[in-house]
């Protein structure tokens, strides 16, 4: 019995030696979507396959969000002058390990992938008015050398918690090493009241990275104007809200809110900034 | 995916002791230790990332150190009167959001486990879980077993503080055991592999508890002792099962005295059949379960 393949290659793209870029569609501060678009609109990305959903998720319905039915979509994208593919997924809920090889088969086998990339928010009691870091996971130690050119923080050590998993993309990094890809996690620190917003600031500092490491030649003058219009609409909810603006300058004196209070602040900013 | 044997001991015919975790892993403490009081040796395990998903990652320094996953590892020991292979599984590989595995991922670590068994020509297998009953936690828990195989149930009459399905009111022999703890009994069937499940009770109140309930894995540590023979010491578990009941304690006091009333009556519960009445009545045990699943439902909301 042969082994039926979950993905579907619509046509082969013509690439060299790829990088491949992963994203979630579920990301704080919509980091990952948010990347991942802006790449592909930027640089004239073109969708060519995708991996089948019914091993990975359940389909006993369709969620409804906004008023639009959702479906879960897994895209592969490529952008041939830059020798860069795109992978855009909705997280899966089942076959994890198959799944993640999936996008690794096709990577190696379509597009000769030689290194890969994936994005992560992670939430941060920080104010939105400092500056965002990105911290990098390199799966070896050649990759983290590599790296040490670019404004990262790349001595990050972690354990994962008591009652928490480790994330997609910690998973996939592993994988790919198995195959001796050479693979980094990106992660942005999300401050806390717009993990269920958009991050543009958080975005365009992954995007800075892929323009220098890349040599993407990216135009981030889209991406400036929505850092411009959210600061506007931020500005506006501190100056209207004085408890938001409290809770605010905390963050930026570095000082902490309770549980309670950051709840207040996200439900506060996500009010304001639905209504604007 | 598959199984990994490291070494091929030289077995007899031995009997399989496998669990996987349940309520209060009753049984999976049962028998992890037995094996460790018999000093058994690792010599398998069942590859698993098709499984499972990750449960931990280490990063050093800014690089993946390692990804780690629940394990499910197969030990052996000859002993005197018999040799024994143990399957310890870490988790049950389940696909959503239960703890226990059902559906493919089920059967194929289920059949992985058995493929194991007939490899050393396993002649039996005993699986090990809880038993959610109508009982006060000042009562010695008694064990509930569920043969694959009518043949079996004469040899488990013969257990002390041992019961069948069809001696517990109502029940007429029917019953579910949810999870591998159940489903390899049945797998083990479909091969013509005998097979016994032994379930330690704990008192409905405790069910929901993040705490062990080691009083009943000895309960289920002598039943298995005793049918293979083997005598291992148990005073860590009467340790254990000391310092847990200052706790459980704790907890019993924080139940309204009119629901405490009702469990007070659970002390005098027995598995008579309908000819000796039982002190309590179905409907009194019905009411204490939906007054106890009330106010844990409450507490649990208080806590979050």
């Amino acid at each position: 019995m042969s082994e039926r393949y979950p993905f579907k290659v619509l046509r082969k793209p013509k690439f060299q030696s790829s990088s491949l870029v992963v994203g979630w569609n579920e990301d704080a501060g919509q980091l990952g979507p948010g990347v991942i678009d802006y790449l592909t609109r930027g640089l004239g990305g073109e969708r060519f396959g995708e991996i089948e959903p019914e091993d990975f998720f359940s389909l006993g319905g369709i969620r409804v969000e906004h008023d639009v039915a959702q479906f879960p979509e897994s895209n592969f994208y490529s952008c041939h002058k830059n020798n860069l593919a795109i992978f855009r997924s909705t997280p899966p809920r089942f076959e994890w390990y198959k799944f993640l090889n999936s996008i690794l088969d096709v990577a190696e086998r379509y597009c000769g992938t030689k290194q890969l990339y994936t994005i992560g928010g992670m939430v941060a009691l920080a104010a939105h008015t400092t500056p965002r870091a990105l911290l990098a996971t390199s799966s070896s130690q050649e990759v983290k050398e590599s790296l040490k050119q670019y404004d990262l923080v790349r001595d990050m050590d972690y354990q994962t918690a008591t009652g928490q998993r480790p994330t997609l993309n910690s998973f996939l990094l592993w994988l790919a090493g198995r195959r001796d890809i050479p693979g980094v996690s990106l992660w942005v620190p999300i401050p806390s009241y717009l993990v269920a917003n958009e991050d543009p600031r958080g975005q365009k500092k992954v995007l800075q990275f892929f323009d220098e490491r890349l040599g993407l030649n990216i135009d981030f003058s889209d991406i400036d104007h929505e850092i411009q219009k959210q600061n506007e609409k931020l500005a506006q909810a501190r100056l209207r809200l004085p408890e938001v603006d409290d809770y605010i300058l905390r963050l930026e004196s570095n000082l902490s809110l309770s549980q309670e209070e950051n709840e207040r602040l996200t439900r506060e900013i996500a009010e304001f900034l639905r209504e604007e | 995916m598959g199984v990994k044997l490291y070494k091929r001991p030289r077995l007899k015919n031995p009997v399989m002791i496998a669990s996987w975790p349940g309520i209060a892993n009753i049984g999976l403490i049962a028998v992890d230790t037995l094996r460790e009081a018999l000093g058994a040796e690792e010599f398998g395990e069942i590859e698993p990332w098709d499984f499972f998903y990750p449960q931990r990652v280490s990063i050093k320094g800014g690089v993946l150190e390692a990804l780690e996953f629940p394990s499910s590892k197969f030990y052996f020991k000859k002993t005197e009167k018999k040799d024994l292979i143990f399957f310890i599984g870490e988790e049950q590989p389940a696909g959503g959001s239960s703890v226990y595995a059902e559906g493919e991922k089920a059967y194929q670590i289920a059949n992985l486990v058995l493929d194991v068994a007939e490899k050393f020509h396993c002649r039996r297998v005993y699986t090990s879980g809880a038993a959610v009953a109508p009982i006060h936690h000042t009562m010695v828990p008694r064990v509930w077993a569920v043969p694959n195989n009518p043949d079996l149930i004469a040899e488990i009459k013969k257990y002390e503080n041992t019961i069948l399905m069809s001696e517990i009111e109502e029940r007429e022999g029917q019953g579910n055991i949810v999870g591998l703890n159940g489903l390899l009994l049945g797998v083990a069937r479909k091969r013509k592999i005998e097979a016994i499940c032994v379930m330690g009770e704990i008192p409905v109140y405790l069910q929901g508890l993040p705490l062990p309930y080691p009083k009943a894995s000895r309960s289920v540590l002598e039943v298995l002792t005793s049918s293979l023979g083997i005598g291992v010491d148990m005073s860590k578990l009467d340790r254990w099962t000391e310092q847990l009941e200052q706790e459980i304690e704790d907890v019993y006091n924080q139940i309204p005295s009119e629901i405490k009333k009702q469990l007070e009556k659970l002390k005098q519960v027995t598995y008579a059949g309908p000819a000796e009445p039982s002190p309590i009545t179905e409907e009194d045990k019905r009411r204490i379960m939906e007054d106890i699943d009330k106010f844990f439902k409450k507490r649990g909301r208080g806590i979050e």
